[in-house]
This record gives C-alpha cells, structure tokens and sequence, in this order.
C-alpha cells in the first residue's frame, strides 16, 4: 500500500557515515559506513542489538553528533557542514524530537512544554494546528498540569505534540517507548503513525520492540555500525523472523548484504 | 568513609572550589581584622614610647580621679597627638616654677616642660602640610632633650625660628635656611628653618616642628601652667631613682606651696603603660567593629556553604542511597559529609589567613604612600592563625551538619529509584516562627518608639531589629515565590521563553532562592540602614543649620581650629557686623550632686574629664545662633552664668544649680543661668568667651565654629573680603550657609564611604554565592539543558535564561533586604530625635541605585555560569547521568 506510493525525494539521507569514538586501541566504530534514506512522509523504525550504533546514527543525522566522516543531509542540507548557530535553527525549526525520558522542562506545563520550541523561535502559536495536536494526544484536559503531575505515558504523549507543533521536516525519536507499557506504547506509536497518515509528518524512531516496529513503514537493522537488514511494511512476525536470523547469522558483519532479506539497503 | 569523603571532593572539585572561595573571605576579614589590629597597636605603642622618653613625669593631680587612680582615665595625660591634646587637658597643669627644684634633685640630668600645641606649617607649595587625619604638633626644642637628635642645621633660637622634624621636612619641600608661614597659637608668623631634627620613632605621619623653649611657652603655657615636666635622669640612675629623689625635692618646698601640693610624680614606664592601655581600649572599640563585620562574612559565607552541600548532597543522594544499599550505616554517611566540610574549612581558612594578611599588607602599602607609616613586625601570632582557622573550619561543618543529617538518612531504596527527589518539607513551621519573631521584633520597636526616653530603648532596639533581621531570613522562603512572581512578570511578558524558564528555575526551590539571596538580603538590610540613617543626619543637620544659624557666612577650619588671629582679622574688616566664634575646651565639669563636699561619701560619678565647654562671643545667641531656651534666661551668660545645653549635657543639671569646672588653671565654680536645647551646639557648657577665657587660655582652646553677618547684605562681595583676610592663615575656609550644610553632610558621607567598603564584602561574598548556587544548579539541570538546547533553544538565549534567573535572585534579595534595612533605620529618628536625628530623609535615589546594582550584580554573577551552560554540549547534556 504506502510502499507502493511513487517514492520522493528523500527527507534525510546519509553516505558512507563513519563515527569513530575515541583514538588509538580503544576507538570505536559506532558507525561504520552506512548509507541510508529516510522516506518522505514516512515512518521508518531502526532495530539492532545494543550498542549496535542506532542512537549514534540518529544523533548524527539530527545534527546532535558530528560524524568522523561521510555526510548526513536533511532536507538538502548538509548538517555536517552546519555550525552550531545554524544547528541550533536548525533543531528550532526543521527539527523534533523524543527521548526515551526526560523529555519536559519539569517547570513549565504541559502546555508551555508543547508551545516551547514555538516560544524559543518566537512563532506566532498556530491555534487550530496546536489543537489538532492536542486533541490527538487526547491531552486536552492535563494541559495545565506540571510534567511531575503526569504519568510516564502522559509525559511521553506530550513530549510527542511538542515535537509534532512546530511543523518539523521530521520528527527523530530514540526509544520512545523504552519506559512505556504495551498500551501507553500502543498510544504514543498509534499517535506517531496517525501524524504520518494525516498530517505527513516523516519519523525515525529506535526502537528494541517488534511490536513497536510494526507501527513503521519500513524497519531498517543495524549491527556493529552497519545496515544489516531492511524491511518494508513490517508485522512483528515478519520483524522477530529477521532479527532472528541475523543472530543465528551473528553480529559479525562477514556477509550483511547476503543476511539482509532486501537485496539493497538504500532502496525504499 | 575517609576514602570515599576526599574522592567525593576531587570529583566535585568546582563546586568545592567556591565554598572553598567564601570561607576564605570570611576568614580573610577575621584574620584581618586580628592583623590590622596588632600592627596598629604596635604602630601607636611604638609612638607612645617614641613621645614618652623621659625617665619621670612631673604632672598634675587630678582632683576628681584620685579616688580611682588605676589609671581608667589614662587618656586625659596622652602626651601622644591626637585631637585630644589639642583641646587641653583636663588635669591641672603643672606651674614651670617648678623646674627649678626638679632639676636641682638629685639624679636628674634635665627638666623639660612638656608642649604639644596645634600649629600650621606652610609648605614650600604655600599649603599646609598635613598628612591624612595626623595632626600638626608644635613641640620643644630643647638641646638637653636626650630624645632628639639635630641632623642637620643649627638648634632653633627665637622668636623668628623653628627646626622640623624629618618627615615634616620632607613632607613640606623645604630645607634647612628656607623661610616659610606657620600659625602658632592663632597668630601668624615669618619663620626660619634652622634645621633637621631625627626622632627615636615614628609619629605615624603627624607633622612635627620644633620650637626654642622660650617661644613655645610664651605660646603655649602664657600662664605658666604646662601639662607636665619631663625628667630625664642621670646616667646609672633608674626611674624609681628619680622620681623618689623628685618627689623628695619637690616635698622639700615650701610647705605651703599649693603648686607643689597639686602634682605627682610618676615614672615614665608607668605614663607609657596607662597610654598604652587607653590607645588599647580604643583599639578594642574598633576590632570589636570590624570584628562585626568579620561575623557578617563569615555568616554569609555560611549560607554559601550550607547551599553548596545541601545542593551537592541532593545530586548526590542516589550514591548516598547505593552507599547505605552496600552497608553504610547513617553514622558514617553523616561524618562522610562532615569530614568534607572540615577540609574545605580547614584550607579554605589557611587560605583566608594568607588573603588576610595580603589585605592587611596592602592597606599598610597604601597607608605609607599617604605618608602613615605603620610598624613593620609580622601582624599575627599563632593564637589568632589558630582562631581564625577554627572559626572558618568550626562554621563550614556547622554549615554542613544539615544537609549531611538529610543525606545519612536517605533510605537505600533510593538507590533503585530512576529520578530521586527529596521532597519539600512544608514551611508551616517556618512560617509560624518567622512571624512570630517579626511580630515579637515589631512590637520591641514599637515599644521602643513609644518610650524613647526609658534607658531600655536601646535595648529594646537591638532586640527588636535583630529579631526582625532573622525574621526576614526565615521567612524569605516563603515568600520568595510570590515576591519572584511580581518581579519577573515583566522580563515573562518582555522575553516568554527565557523569562518563564528563568522564573520557572528561581521558584523551583524557595529554599536555595532564598538562602541565596540570603547574603544580600543581610548586606542590603545594612546598606539600606546605613543609607538612611546618613541621609536622614544630612537632613536633620540641614534642619538644624536653617533652624539655629543665621549668618552669611560661617568659617572652619580643616585643621585642628581656626586662629585666634583670623577671627580677630575679621572682625576688623569694615563690612563684617559681627563674627561670633565658638570656642571649644575640654574640660572636667561636675554637677552639685557630684561635687559633694563629704568627702568620705565616695562620690561614685566621677566628673567626665573631657566634657566640652563652650566659649561664645558674648552676643552670639539672638544674633547669629538661636537656640530653644527650656528654663532660664540666655542673657545671664552676660552676668558670668553658664547654659546648659540638654540635647548633649541631659536632664541632670537645672537652672540654679553650680558646677564645678577643673581646667589646667584649677577649680571654678559657675552657675547655671539657662538651660537650652540646640543640635548645633557641640558642648554640655555654654559660657561666655571671655568666662572661658579665664579657665583655660585661648591657646589650648580650639575655635570651631565662626559665624559672621556682613552690614551691607552684598554675601558675595562679604565672601571675597573674609576670604582675602583668612588666606594667610592658610587652613581656614570660607563657607555660606549652603555650603556650610553640604560640607558637614560630606563628612557624612565619608563616614558612609568606609561603610560600603565593608559591606562591600558582603556583597561580594553574595555574589559568590549567587555564582555557586548557579554553577551547581547548571550541573544539577544538565539535563534538561540539553533538552531545551535539542529543541533549539539558541546558546545566548541559554545564557540569557540563568542570568535572567541571577538576576531575579539578586533583585529578590536586594529588594527584601533594603525594605527590612530600611524600615528598620526609619524607626531611630523617633527614638533619637534630640541626638540629633530629627528629621527622616528616605534617599530614594540611592535605593534605586542599589536595586541597579543588584542587576549588575546578578549580570555579573551569571556570566560564568552562562558561559558553562552554554558550552555544554548538547549531546553530553542529553545524556548526562
Ligand atoms: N560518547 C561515546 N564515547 C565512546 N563510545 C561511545 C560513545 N557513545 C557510544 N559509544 C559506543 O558506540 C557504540 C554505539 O553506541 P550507540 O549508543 O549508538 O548504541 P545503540 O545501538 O543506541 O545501543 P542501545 O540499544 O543500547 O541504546 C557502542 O559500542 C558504544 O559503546
Ligand atoms: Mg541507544
């Protein structure tokens, strides 16, 4: 169905992006060579064992890390190249995101939190668009409360209409449901895909759950740096089946591309 | 635990660092103020032995302080300068018909009269050589005099002639042969330099010159009457020696020899040591100020520590949590803590002590380049090191005890938690107690204010301002986020995002809002008191210049009096009317109650020695000077009666009464003809000029005041003359009334001056505080520094949010502390209405200007802090543990 929509120009993309921490004996190769791109209008999940390099990939393609080399590309632009004060707008306005905690400013509430990437570039509060998103985290009534006032799924729904608010080009979230149960997960993720449905937002989002995953067009798999897999339209079946067979193939990066059930990482 | 404790200060090095910082100043001022004191005490001890060589003293016996000879009074004979030698003594003098005899006894080498009077010296740049606040001494040249030494030159003979001491030469420019102006006794003369006179030790910069005997006490001692003798011994003979063979050849006059009867003899030890412990006193007076501003240091640095732990124990209660998890028991987390505190006391005092005596080091610099040298022996000795290091250890770990009690109780399951918050205990009790002890304040001032007069008013004072000070410490807590909430109401509307984050920081947690701002609060509560009690005497003496005065102009001098000759210039001149002086002498004066002539009744109160009388122009009152007349008739003092002025003398003596008057010529009775009230009156005693004349020459009176009434009404063309005719005399100045009242509120003002450096510290302790709770809250906040910098929150508007958060603290404190200084200082021209304090002036102006400075304070204390935060790396941040 989506998959067959006439793919765009890609919202985010990256080429041959290396991250290395660290020097000497100790340096690590968090990303080693991946190239990828994110669909326009799409939501695409990350999965891989830990330490696979699923954040340092996020990280460095929402201009938060800057890559050792090779390029990251949002909306055309190149971010590696970006200094701070054009990170910084960058983040502002063509950027949200969502963290696996933390998300809130605990002074502020909820609907100051919404509003703040908003008040921070000082544009004006589309009305009808803040209720619109409002209305679909079904916050309307906690929207006076402080961030310690709300549960954890309640504070991650929040932080989710705070990075859908100001419009941005696409919206990153690294585990957002990494402190969730399954039916605040089912909200927060049904949320996400309906603000891809109706609004044509574009996500990532890392996650270690299949069933989280399943909510994605597209599931890409990371292991020690590289893309290892790549599924479209995913069910959990279809997501535990390849996350299983990449484990019994083992985290050795001897054969990715023959691992991978898609013939090619980079098409979508 | 040891272990554990140090790592815990080397991990957390920069929040260490600044409480390290505030103990140190606090010490700095302790150990100071121990330093500052010792080197003056050696500086005036040295000067007291310097100015008091001779082996015996001849001096007179004070009629009233035989009873109590223990020398409390010691003060009365200094030999040292000082104002005080200027006004005369209060003891009888000691006839120079003496000598003689003295010199005749056996073991004595030379007798030398003793003269210290007050002199101008003219540079060779035609001004007056003075060096800061010494005074000018005109003393005697005498080649017998084993203490002085001619270094260059020839002695002084004559009338035409003087020699200078070497610091005085130096300070002047001019050389031995130069001619030059003094001002002896109020009449100006042509002088020559003749030489160069070396003293044993310094006179802390006062301005000596050396005049022949005779001149001097032609000068000086008109009546003969000197204040003592000094006798210097033969070789071999010691001071017991000569002041027994003295006694004995004094004892061998004329029994009937009243002169003879009315002096003693003491040794010159004795004379130095009752010196010493007058100069000690005084000295204690002012390390018991500074010390006071030691204490505010240091209890202000006390907030800082006690927030910096109390900050540091909060992020760090999940390791508490996990050491307790592991086994710790509460006991050692608490002496963990503990343990951290007496370090950072313990160097940061060592280093207080160092910073301390840079300070005390400094200021004997800056004092030398004004031309007061200070002895030079290292300033502190082990027992006040060792004070000072207790002090500043003893308060961090007193500081420290509270949050450590919070952190020993942490429960282990803490550990396990993700997000540990303890919670905010409520501040009903806070509340309860804040208010009582502000109601309990106000009602202590209240009653305080109703009886003004009642001796416990000032108790009463004390008491209620204290209460009302710690009042508002405890309850700036609880009102911190409402009071916050008005202030930063206009930054939220000007800056949303920023002013609302900043708010948001500052009313998260009262408590640290609080004890931060606490520092300025307490500092600002002085500064506003001071400010207001100075604005409030500028304008009471306004007050009483426009009520009391009525001259077109009014001289005074910037030395020690105005010349007998000025004023007698002026009068000459054709367009001056009148010109009424005032002439000041310290003399004794008891009342008929203190008279007693029993006896063996023990008349407790001793008269005070140094009560000033008042010499007025006959015709000053009603003329130039109208004062309020309570009982009596002023014009009695024509017939030879004395006023009594209430406003400085009190309530004791009344109209009708006979007070006794003991001056270096003897005993005199007077009697009260009026009793007034006047602020601008100096004196107890008001007689007529030539009545004071007779008790005390005019030499050793001091001419304060002078006011004179031109006959053409033409006050610019009165000016040019009076000016032209004082100039010679060099240190007179000619004033208007206006004038007259902006030069006496600028002495104000540099009394206030000394203040705002003291409470300079403060502030600046404050600000360290401010930087701390700051510093520490940044590291606290990392995290969520990192979120706001993820959705785009720009590095300056970061840096703008903590030093919109800084300033508001700053503001919060400043504004709470100068309300409380304020209102309090508004409370005292009620209670000291006939001190002088008559009229209450609020300088809004100076309070605007402090509330601005508590913006730049804050600017100022944000900057590091904001350019940490703003450096953070935004990734760092958003995974910061
Ligand atoms: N700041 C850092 N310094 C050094 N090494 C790092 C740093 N951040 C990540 N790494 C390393 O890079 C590799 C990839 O880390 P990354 O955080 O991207 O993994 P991840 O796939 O997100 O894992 P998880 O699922 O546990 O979150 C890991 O081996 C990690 O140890
Ligand atoms: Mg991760």
């Amino acid at each position: 169905m989506t998959a067959s929509r006439p793919a765009a120009s890609p919202i985010a993309s990256a080429r041959g992006l290396v991250k290395v921490y660290g020097g000497g004996d100790t340096a690590v190769r968090a990303l080693d060579g991946v190239d990828v791109d994110f669909g326009r209008g799409r939501m695409t999940a990350i999965m891989g064992p830990s330490g696979s390099g699923k954040s340092t990939l996020m990280h460095c393609m929402a201009g938060l890390d800057r890559p050792t080399s090779g390029s990251a590309v949002v909306e055309g632009e190149e971010i590696g190249r970006m200094n701070e004060r054009q990170l910084t707008k960058l983040r502002r306005t063509r950027l949200g995101f969502i963290f696996q905690a933390f998300n809130l400013v605990p002074t502020l509430t909820a609907l100051e939190n919404i509003t703040l990437p908003l008040d921070i570039a000082r544009t004006p509060v589309d009305r009808a668009h803040l209720d619109a998103v409002v209305q679909a985290v079904g916050l309307t009534d906690r929207l006076g409360h402080k961030p310690g006032e709300l549960s954890g799924g309640q504070q991650q729904r929040v932080a989710c209409a705070r990075a859908l608010v100001a419009r941005p080009a696409v919206v990153f979230a690294d585990e957002p449901t990494g402190n969730l149960d399954s039916t605040s997960s089912g909200e927060v993720l049904g949320f996400l895909r309906r603000s891809v449905e109706d609004l044509g937002q574009s996500v990532v989002m890392v996650t270690h759950d299949p069933t989280a995953a399943s909510y994605a067009h597209r599931v890409l798999f990371l292991a020690d740096g590289r893309l290892v897999g790549d599924i479209a339209d995913p069910t959990p079946e279809t997501v535990l089946a390849t996350l299983g067979s990449l484990r019994r193939t083992g985290p050795r990066h001897a054969a990715p591309a023959e691992a991978s059930p898609s013939s090619s990482p980079t098409a979508s | 635990m040891l272990r554990v404790a140090l790592r815990g200060i080397r991990a957390h090095l920069v929040r260490f660092l600044l409480s390290l910082l505030a103990v140190a100043l606090g010490v700095a001022f302790v150990a100071g103020t121990f330093a500052l004191r010792s080197m003056l005490s050696g500086t005036f001890d040295g000067i007291v032995e310097a100015s008091t060589p001779a082996d015996a003293y001849v001096r007179g016996l004070d009629p009233a302080a035989d009873a109590s000879d223990d020398g409390d009074d010691g003060g009365t004979a200094a030999p040292a300068g000082g104002p005080g030698a200027a006004f005369g003594s209060a003891s009888p003098g000691v006839p120079l018909t003496l000598i003689e005899a003295a010199a005749a006894a056996d073991d004595v080498a030379a007798v030398i009269p003793v003269i210290q009077g007050s002199v101008v010296l003219v540079g060779a740049d035609g001004t007056a050589v003075a060096a800061g606040q010494a005074p000018s001494l005109a003393l005697v040249y005498s080649a017998d005099d084993p203490s002085i030494t001619l270094l260059a030159g020839s002695a002084p003979v004559g009338d035409g002639e003087i020699a200078l001491e070497s610091g005085a030469l130096a300070a002047s420019g001019l050389a031995p042969g130069d001619t030059t102006t003094v001002v002896l006794g109020g009449e100006i003369r042509e002088v020559t330099v003749t030489g160069e006179v070396g003293y044993s030790a310094s006179f802390a910069g006062a301005t000596l010159v050396l005049l022949p005997q005779d001149v001097a006490l032609a000068v000086y001692a008109p009546d003969g009457l000197v204040s003592q003798l000094a006798v210097f011994g033969a070789d071999g003979a010691t001071q017991d020696d000569v002041v027994a063979s003295v006694t004995r050849a004094l004892a061998g006059l004329d029994a009937g020899d009243a002169a003879a009867a009315g002096v003693e003899v003491v040794t010159g030890e004795d004379v130095v040591q009752e010196n010493k412990d007058a100069i000690g006193t005084v000295l204690g007076f002012i390390t018991t100020f500074l010390l006071v501003f030691a204490a505010i240091a240091l209890f202000v640095g006390a907030f800082i520590i006690s927030n910096t732990f109390a900050m540091s124990v909060r992020q760090r209660m999940r390791e508490f949590a996990l050491l307790r998890a592991v086994g710790a028991s509460p006991v050692q987390v608490f002496a963990s803590i503990l343990v951290q505190a007496a370090v950072v006391g313990l160097v940061g005092s060592a280093l207080g002590v160092a910073g301390g005596l840079g300070l005390v080091e400094l200021l004997r610099a800056v004092l030398g380049s004004m031309g007061m040298e200070l002895a030079g022996d290292v300033p502190l000795d082990a027992a006040s090191v060792g004070l000072s290091l207790g002090v500043g250890t003893l308060v961090s770990v007193v500081a420290a005890a509270i949050p450590a009690r919070r952190a020993a109780l942490v429960p282990p399951v803490e550990a396990m938690r993700d997000d540990v918050t303890t919670p905010e205990a409520p501040m009903h009790r806070r509340l309860v107690v804040g208010l009582v002890l502000a109601l309990g304040g106000a009602a202590a001032l209240a009653a305080a204010m109703l009886r003004p007069d009642s001796g416990r008013a000032g108790l009463l004072l004390g008491v209620g301002a204290g209460a009302v000070v710690v009042a508002m410490l405890a309850l700036a807590p609880a009102i911190a986020t409402a009071v916050v909430r008005v202030l930063a109401w206009p930054l939220v509307r000007a800056l949303p995002p920023m002013g609302r984050l900043a708010r948001g920081n500052v009313v998260r947690n009262p408590r640290r809002t609080a004890s931060t701002a606490g520092a300025l609060m307490i500092g600002m509560a002085l500064v506003g008191a001071a400010t207001v009690i100075a604005s409030t005497t500028q304008a009471s003496v306004a007050d009483v210049v426009a009520q009391e005065v009525d001259a077109d102009l009014v001289l005074r001098s910037a030395g020690a009096g105005i010349p007998a000759g000025a004023v007698t210039d002026v009068r000459a001149l054709d367009d001056v009317a009148t010109a009424d002086a005032f002439a000041f002498a310290a003399l004794a004066v008891a009342g008929p109650d203190e008279t007693g002539d029993g006896g063996d009744t023990g008349d407790a109160v001793a008269p005070a020695a140094g009560t000033i009388v008042v010499g007025a122009t006959p015709g000053t009152f009603g003329r130039t000077m109208t004062v309020t007349t309570v009982d009596g008739d002023l014009a009695t003092l024509a017939d030879g009666l004395a006023a009594v002025n209430q406003t400085v003398a009190g309530e004791d003596w009344r109209v009708g009464d006979t007070l006794r008057i003991t001056s270096s010529t003897g005993s005199h009775e007077v009697q009260v003809g009026a009793v007034v009230t006047s602020q601008g009156i100096g004196g107890s005693v008001v007689v007529d000029a030539d009545v004071l004349d007779t008790w005390e020459p005019p030499q050793a009176q001091v001419i304060d005041t002078v006011f004179v009434r031109g006959t053409t009404g033409d006050v610019e063309a009165l000016r040019t003359e009076v000016a032209a005719a004082v100039s010679p005399y060099i240190v007179v100045s000619v004033m208007t009334s206006d004038e007259f009242v902006s030069d006496l509120a600028a002495q104000v003002d540099q009394i206030l001056v000394i203040l705002y450096a003291l409470l300079g510290l403060s502030i600046v302790i404050a600000v360290l505080g401010i930087v701390n709770t700051l510093a520490l809250s940044v590291i606290e906040r990392t995290r969520e520094i990192g979120l706001l910098r993820a959705v785009g929150l720009g590095r300056l508007q970061l840096a703008a949010t903590i030093t919109i958060e800084s300033v508001l603290t700053a503001v919060f404190g400043t504004a709470i502390g100068l309300a409380v200084g304020v209102g309090l200082a508004s409370t005292l021209p009620t209670l000291f209405a006939d001190q002088g304090l008559s009229q209450l002036a609020i300088p809004w102006g100076s309070l605007l200007a402090m509330l601005a400075l508590a913006v730049v304070v804050g600017v100022l204390a944000a900057l590091w802090p904001g350019v940490r935060a703003a450096r953070l790396r935004v990734l760092d941040a958003v995974s910061y543990e």
